[in-house]
């Protein structure tokens, strides 16, 4: 049992980490390298010997040149990752704070119809991008808020809030309602009680929370592609627009990048790992 | 409720604004729109070559989901006995389904390349034959399809492995005693007491999958005819061809499909939580 075990682990382990390893040595070679027709894996102080040789010199011209514009592009690699950054922080932002008040208020008062309510915020998750963007587009039109910032970070926070409304009152109600009611004996008022009791209690799943949201802001392509064909443009916007290039697809420039891009995700992946489940489901699913 | 009124204005408002330039001949540069009718969802109905996005989507959501669900079940009941360093091996196996799909996805293009890809060198090295992944017309499907299995398996696994850790270890004590064959076990035990997480994993992936666009846009580009999703659809009759009341049409026809499967998403989310509350009560 343990070898058919090893059987199906071993090798899919194998193929699901090869891209990610291929992504990474493809960041540290010269175009040439890239392309060849003899795969080159090992990387080495110096060139290979012959044509065959699965020998490259690896090199860290490909980071080094995310500083310069690709041709093509009116600005540099990181000029987009500010994008996606700035993007990302603030709707994360928004969204952890706005679904907080949120979930507060449905875990603790018993409100009409909340469970349509709550479901409602759910359903809005699964929405598909291309399927409203059309009039967010035209919508976005009449405020001007076509290739900004603030129309994205807009969007993103929408999408988000079912996200964090639904996390934050599974870890709110992991709370025991007996803490705030002794703060409330003690004469705070329902606010205080929830910026001193709740918040503090709730931190770990509003910082989980906000991984979450960054993740999926961050990601994001379907509206930040179709709103954005400027100014605004995020990281994914920006490798899809590679696609194509005149001068033949750039990838140990794209590989930098990606790694760049991936790697504080994959970074808050390992610290999130225990929320995974409830990350990806919602919180739908208690353990 | 701030978190209410934002909701309602970016979701609802688009919505019904989305209803109502589907019966328009709207168009992106903002000329007069007039209503024009059912004429769109005649368009996207009757031609046949308008009908493909949808068999394409259909067929994309069944394949994917299934070969999903089967591959990430398998592995799940693989990881689930104890193994050492078992939690950095699940948090490695699953750091693609965190990554943006579209980012992967292009990287994809060179690992798929015909002439000098690294998956048609392994290929050749072990004396396979080495099609081309990205241009042959019957294989671009099949490789939209394998970025997407290998960036959503670990979803299945994680949620199936969460279904098999939640049965309690005393059934299958009994089931020991009662002598019951393993295949007997996994039939009566193990299926059925895991598959309430997993059909919730099915609808959520089923909801995921019905918007596919960025692997699409990503590999062979949004006006292919073997692999134009309904998301691609709509991204090309809008942004290329600027015809807004048509790519209306089509968002709603995604739209009921999304809200068909979110429907039943929710009552059996609902349904699952009563169960399990009974269950504790």
């Amino acid at each position: 049992m343990n070898l058919v075990r090893a059987l199906v682990i071993v090798p899919y382990f194998v193929l699901a980490t090869l891209p990610l390893g291929w992504l990474a040595l493809t960041s540290l070679k010269t175009y040439d390298d890239t392309i060849s027709t003899h795969a080159r894996f090992v990387p080495w102080t110096s060139p290979g010997s012959d044509r065959t040789s699965p020998r490259f010199e690896a090199t860290t011209a490909a980071y080094r040149s995310l500083s310069k514009p690709v041709a093509g592009t009116p600005r540099d690699f990181y000029h987009y990752l500010g994008n996606s950054a700035l993007v990302g922080l603030l709707s994360t932002l928004a969204a952890v704070s706005l679904g907080t008040l949120c979930a507060y208020g449905f875990s603790r008062f018993d409100l009409p119809g909340s469970k349509e309510w709550l479901f409602f915020i759910l359903s809005t998750r699964f929405l598909p991008p291309l399927a409203v963007v059309v009039p967010v587009v035209v919508m976005y039109r009449w405020f001007a808020l076509e290739n900004t910032h603030l129309g994205l970070i807009l969007l993103y926070t929408s999408f988000n809030l079912s996200l964090a409304v639904w996390l934050m009152k599974g870890f709110i109600e992991e709370i025991p309602r007996a803490f705030e009611e002794a703060a409330l004996v003690d004469g705070y008022t329902r606010a205080q009680a929830f910026l001193r009791v709740i918040i503090p209690q709730a931190s770990t799943g509003m910082a989980v929370t906000a991984v979450f949201c960054l993740i999926s802001a961050w990601n994001e392509f379907g509206f930040a592609m179709t709103l954005n064909n400027y100014d605004a443009k995020t990281v994914p916007v920006y490798f899809a627009g590679l696609q194509g290039n005149i001068e033949g697809v750039p990838w140990p420039q794209i590989a930098g990048g990606m790694v760049l891009f991936v790697a504080p995700i994959v970074l808050f992946t390992v610290l999130v790992r225990n929320h995974l489940l409830k990350g990806v489901t919602f919180g739908t699913i208690k353990q | 409720m701030p978190a209410l009124v934002v909701l309602l204005a970016m979701n609802v408002f688009p919505l019904v604004f989305n209803i109502y330039l589907s019966f328009t001949n709207a168009d992106l540069s903002g000329g007069a729109a007039r209503a024009i009718g059912t004429h769109n969802y005649a368009v996207v109905f009757s031609d046949a070559r308008y009908a493909d996005p949808i068999t394409t989507t259909a067929l994309f959501v069944l394949l994917s989901v299934s070969i999903e669900l089967v591959l990430g079940y398998v592995l799940a009941l693989a990881l689930r006995a104890h193994i050492p360093g078992k939690s950095a091996l699940l948090t490695v196996l699953l750091i693609p389904m965190m990554l943006c799909p579209v980012v992967l996805s292009l990287f994809w293009n060179l690992i798929l390349n015909g002439h000098y890809g690294i998956l048609n060198q392994l290929l050749g090295a072990f004396g396979l034959p080495q099609p081309q992944w990205l241009t042959d017309d019957r294989l671009e499907f099949v490789s939209i399809l394998l970025v997407d299995v290998w960036m959503w398996t670990p979803f299945m696994m994680l949620v199936s492995l969460a279904g098999l850790n939640a049965i309690p270890r005393y059934i299958y004590e009994a089931a020991e005693i009662d002598r019951a064959s393993r295949w007997m076990v996994f039939r009566t035990i193990t299926l059925p007491m895991s598959a309430p997480l997993i059909g919730l994993a099915v609808l959520l992936r089923a909801t995921d999958a019905l918007k596919q666009f960025d692997l699409v846009l990503a590999i062979t580009g949004t006006n292919d005819e073997t692999t134009q999703t309904l998301s691609a659809r709509i991204y090309q009759v809008v942004f290329r061809n600027y015809k807004v009341g048509l790519g209306s049409a089509y968002g709603v026809v995604i739209l009921v499909a999304v809200i068909a499967v979110a429907t039943i998403f929710v009552r059996y989310i609902d349904g699952l939580n009563r169960r399990q509350g009974k269950a504790q009560a």
